[in-house]
């Protein structure tokens, strides 16, 4: 075999003179294998690091590593929550002490933290409900003997409140008919608003204040839109247990859920985004936008949208004002408007339609010198939250639940799907989610026992309810005895009936009993798959219908996100590259059929079809590696640079797949070699069909004339 | 074994589309070592056709073709490729350099597809050669750098690299001037006499034909005339060499 160097080194040398004689076709052909590698580094990089924040996102928040729920569930978990409301329909895991005993067997769980994830509606009750609420308190404190001046002029402020709201109630009215279209205002409504704004109503209201506060509480109230329903996620847990696993979890305002306290936590995020005045909510959003994002108000629709809606819907605020605010209202915003307006809705509508050169002092003014007379939060720290929820079977089930404060996870303060879930304690939930607890099964037995019911079996149920011996009251056994009707009555009303609910509980509760899933903490949290995989064998040994999925699996779409973007990386990639093959594919036909004479008289003179094959395969890998490995070097390099500089995060959504305010992708050495291999390949594959052509060059070819 | 060629009753017939055209309509033709023959005709006689076939890269579709004692139509692609390596050196027209490669190494090719030669042999026969053709000079020149003469002593250098028993060269002065033209003849004359290289050329050119030791006429692909050396009527003032064409 002597010389099968020198032969080779021939070849080599034949192929890259080719390569330079003809460069257009080269630069055309290794600039897209350069892009193509360029974009595998890039994207690759991109979405692993992606994945592995994403991941801490979301293994740091709610999901754990694994989640384990029930194998008889119908739907599968999605502990995010998807896009949707919807809690999932999941069968419960009835005995969490033998489930945590089963997880906590396999050798690589660090920690189990019981869940259950539910929504509901949470009526946090208007301005006119909490004003008349606290004007009948008033009332009846008087009614019951308290003859004292604080008292008196409590009650004094707050029927001038009431007088004030009714007020711009019914000019809020007026402008709607004025607006629109007088059949879009009832005229009983507008009956109702004028009867109530006359200045006889007031005068006969001390005389007769129940009668009166009826008739604005039937009437009145309903007419207020800012009627809030809010719609909760939230995540019944252990709250010391889910607080010790999930560190990135820290409280905002307020404490923790006290041990063995039923209580409830908010979701900063939701607290802020829904529970807080909008006028104060869209300011902030304003504030943040121009100081972190640097937007402008003159430049950006979205800003400016803010802006014409705080100026156009100041009732909010107005509701809020009884007489003495409305005074103090008028004064500091005529010094700081320098007018002359008396109207403090005109006032307001002025002050809130801000500029990019008054914006800064008027949020600061704003906080400093109206916010102190406002309720900024619907919903304050301290308060009793009544939560109705639709129990597994369907019926309405209410709890209250003191709000302890706000939470939020570290680095995903302005993430709505790391937000989205506020928190209870686990009693509170199995209540609202139907699951009979300790202190509800008491309540049934005592009623049980007053209305005299006796149990009634599955199997002589029929004989008992329809036999000759008829009872006076039949109760299931699967639901809590409850009065439908007044369940639903509870729904439609705000803080109707506050019952005083026991507020603790044997802290052993949860450590029992029934969980919907719980999340997993692992070790070694690379050994994701083999762990699965132990948890479902170890429920399976303990006859437990155990089913554990990865974090991934578990929040959903969300989870999913990376993946998806992975398809649509490869497709962009793949098309890319058929694209490529297409165009070096005919780019190499046409230079094998330039080269037909030079390849005849190769032949003639004695070389192998192999060594023709050679040659051109050589020339594409050539180009391949060549502007491959430029491409990928290029992709490396921002790659590496963007790892130190860091992407920020657009916009929150972002925040929560970045796990913080900025990604810092970096580089791994197997999306390099995935790089490289996918345009070695395109190289091979796309100099095959011309590298066939070019063998079947016949030597006769060097035989012809030149034409 | 003197006869390095041997033809009988060869005939090749290739289709374009759905006519059969008939290139050579039974030739039969020995050549001896040494000779330097022409083949002379019309374009369209079939000349580049027999050339093909002595050259070994076309077969005949009747009729046995013999090289260096070979039947060329019982060898393989791959052995016939072999046969052209070793023991034809080929000529053309064209010139058909490599114009990626330098003199040097448009010299050296074939002994580099032949892997027999050490890399010092191999430096030594190219720059022999070009010494004799008169390039060594211009060795590291491109084709494109060079004249149509010096091209062709490129050519004519790479033809005989590999020492060949057998030189083919495809009208070897039709892209040349007269002058030039005259030049490489003499050259391969030369060349003949020399190394005992047998040459076969096809040309249309009378005062190329008088160079020949012996020639054959081809007319629509049969060979239209017996002889030895050239017609008289083509030899114009230059004499050939006798020639010893033996044809059957």
């Amino acid at each position: 075999m002597t010389g099968y160097f020198e032969t080779l080194s021939i070849v080599v040398q034949i192929a890259l003179r080719n390569l330079l004689a003809s460069r257009y076709k080269t630069l055309i052909v290794g600039g897209i294998i350069g892009f193509g590698a360029f974009l595998v580094v890039i994207g690759t990089s991109l979405l692993d690091s992606v994945d592995r924040a994403m991941s801490r996102s979301i293994i740091g928040s709610i999901a754990g590593n694994i989640q384990v729920y029930s194998s008889d569930s119908k739907e599968d978990l999605d502990v995010m929550g998807g896009w949707s409301f919807d809690a999932n329909q999941l069968e419960p895991l009835t005995d969490y002490a033998r489930v945590k005993q089963v997880l906590m067997s396999v050798p690589n769980v660090a920690g189990v933290v019981p869940m259950g994830i539910n929504s509901a509606m949470v009526m946090s009750g208007n301005t006119v409900d909490q004003a008349l609420a606290r004007l009948r308190g008033l009332v009846n404190k008087q009614r019951a003997g308290d003859k004292s001046t604080e008292l008196a002029s409590a009650y004094v402020a707050e029927r001038d409140h009431v007088r004030q709201i009714v007020s711009v109630l019914r000019g809020d009215i007026e402008n709607v008919k004025l607006l629109h279209d007088e059949r879009s205002v009832a005229t009983e409504d507008l009956n109702a608003v004028a009867h109530a704004a006359a200045p006889e109503f007031w005068a006969d209201f001390d005389a007769e204040p129940l009668d009166h506060l009826e008739f604005l509480e039937n009437k009145i109230a309903p007419l207020a839109t800012d009627a809030d329903m809010l719609f909760i996620r939230y995540v019944g847990t252990d709250p010391a247990v889910f607080a010790r696993s999930f560190d990135r979890m820290a409280i905002v305002e307020g404490q923790p859920i006290p041990e063995g306290q039923r209580g409830f936590l908010f979701s900063k995020y939701v607290y802020e985004e829904q529970v807080k005045l909008k006028t104060a909510r869209r300011l902030d959003k304003i504030h943040e936008a121009r100081d972190i994002r640097h937007s402008l108000i003159k430049k950006d629709a979205d800003l400016q949208r803010l802006v014409r809606e705080s100026s156009t819907q100041v009732k909010e605020l107005l509701l809020q004002l009884d007489a003495p605010k409305t005074a103090l209202f008028r004064q500091k915003l005529q010094a700081e408007l320098h007018g002359t307006e008396a109207d403090v809705g005109k006032l307001l509508s002025q002050f809130l339609n801000t500029t990019d050169e008054n914006f800064d002092e008027r949020y600061a003014f704003f906080y400093r010198e109206l916010a102190p007379s406002l309720e900024l939060y619907r919903i304050r720290i301290g308060d009793t939250l009544t939560i109705k929820a639709f129990t597994k079977s369907g019926y309405v089930q209410s709890a209250n639940l003191k709000v302890y404060g706000t939470f939020a996870f570290k680095g995903l303060e302005k993430s709505p799907q790391a937000g989205a879930s506020s928190m209870m304690d686990l009693v509170s939930f199995r209540e609202l989610y139907g699951f009979m607890t300790e202190d509800k099964a008491r309540e049934i037995a005592a009623m049980r026992a007053h209305s005299g019911a006796k149990e009634v079996s599955r199997e002589n149920a029929e004989a008992e309810l329809f036999g000759s011996a008829p009872s006076p009251a039949a109760d299931d056994g699967n639901a809590p005895a409850v009065d439908m009707g007044a369940q639903l009555a509870g729904l439609a009303g705000s803080h109707a009936h506050e019952e005083a609910a026991p507020t603790g509980y044997d802290p052993a509760q949860l450590q029992q009993g029934v969980v919907l899933n719980a999340a997993v903490l692992l070790k070694d949290q690379t050994q994701l798959e083999p762990t699965i995989a132990a948890i479902e064998a170890a429920g399976k040994s303990a006859g437990l219908p155990l089913k554990a999925i990865s974090w991934q699996k578990a929040s959903g779409l969300i989870g999913q996100f990376t993946v998806l973007m992975r398809v649509v990386l490869f497709t962009a990639v793949l098309i890319i590259f058929v694209v490529a093959l297409v165009i070096i594919n005919n780019a190499l036909v046409m230079a094998t059929l330039e080269r037909v004479r030079e390849i005849g008289t190769l032949r003639a003179v004695g070389a192998q079809r192999r060594f023709i094959l050679a040659m051109l395969v050589l020339e594409s890998i050539a180009v391949g590696i060549v502007f491959g490995a430029a491409g990928a070097l290029a992709g490396s390099l921002l790659v590496v640079w963007l790892g130190h500089a860091g992407i920020p995060a657009a916009n929150d959504i972002f925040m929560f797949f970045f796990s913080g305010p900025r990604l810092h992708p970096s580089l791994a050495g197997k999306n390099l070699l995935l790089a490289l291999g996918i345009v070695f390949l395109v190289s091979v594959i796309s100099s095959i069909y011309p590298a066939l052509l070019a063998m079947r060059v016949s030597p006769r070819e060097a035989m012809q004339a030149e034409e | 074994m003197d006869q390095i060629v041997s033809i009988d009753a060869a005939t090749k017939d290739y289709r374009l589309g759905k006519v059969v055209v008939r290139a050579l309509r039974g030739v039969s033709l020995a050549v001896t070592k040494g000779e330097f023959l022409s083949i002379a005709g019309p374009s369209g006689s079939g000349k580049t056709t027999l050339l093909n076939l002595i050259g070994c890269v076309d077969t005949a579709t009747t009729g046995t073709v013999k090289v260096a004692g070979r039947d060329t139509a019982k060898l393989s692609e791959r052995e016939l490729t072999r046969l052209r390596l070793d023991t034809i050196g080929f000529i053309f027209q064209s010139f058909n350099l490599v114009n990626v490669l330098d003199v040097f190494h448009n010299v050296e090719l074939p002994l580099l597809l032949q892997r027999r030669l050490s890399a010092s042999e191999r430096n030594q026969r190219v720059l022999d050669l070009l010494e004799r053709v008169g390039l060594a000079e211009h060795i590291r020149h491109r084709p494109n750098e060079l004249s149509g003469g010096q091209r062709q002593r490129v050519a004519i250098a790479r033809a005989l690299v590999t020492r060949p028993m057998l030189v083919l060269a495809d009208e070897p002065t039709a892209n040349l001037d007269s002058v030039t033209g005259q030049n490489i003849l003499d050259l391969m004359k030369e060349l003949n006499r020399t190394e005992q290289t047998t040459f076969i050329f096809s040309t249309h050119d009378a005062r190329v034909m008088a160079h020949a030791s012996s020639l054959v006429r081809l007319a629509d692909g049969k060979l239209s005339e017996n002889g030895a050396g050239p017609n008289a009527a083509e030899l114009s003032e230059h004499h050939s060499a006798p020639g010893s064409a033996v044809l059957t």
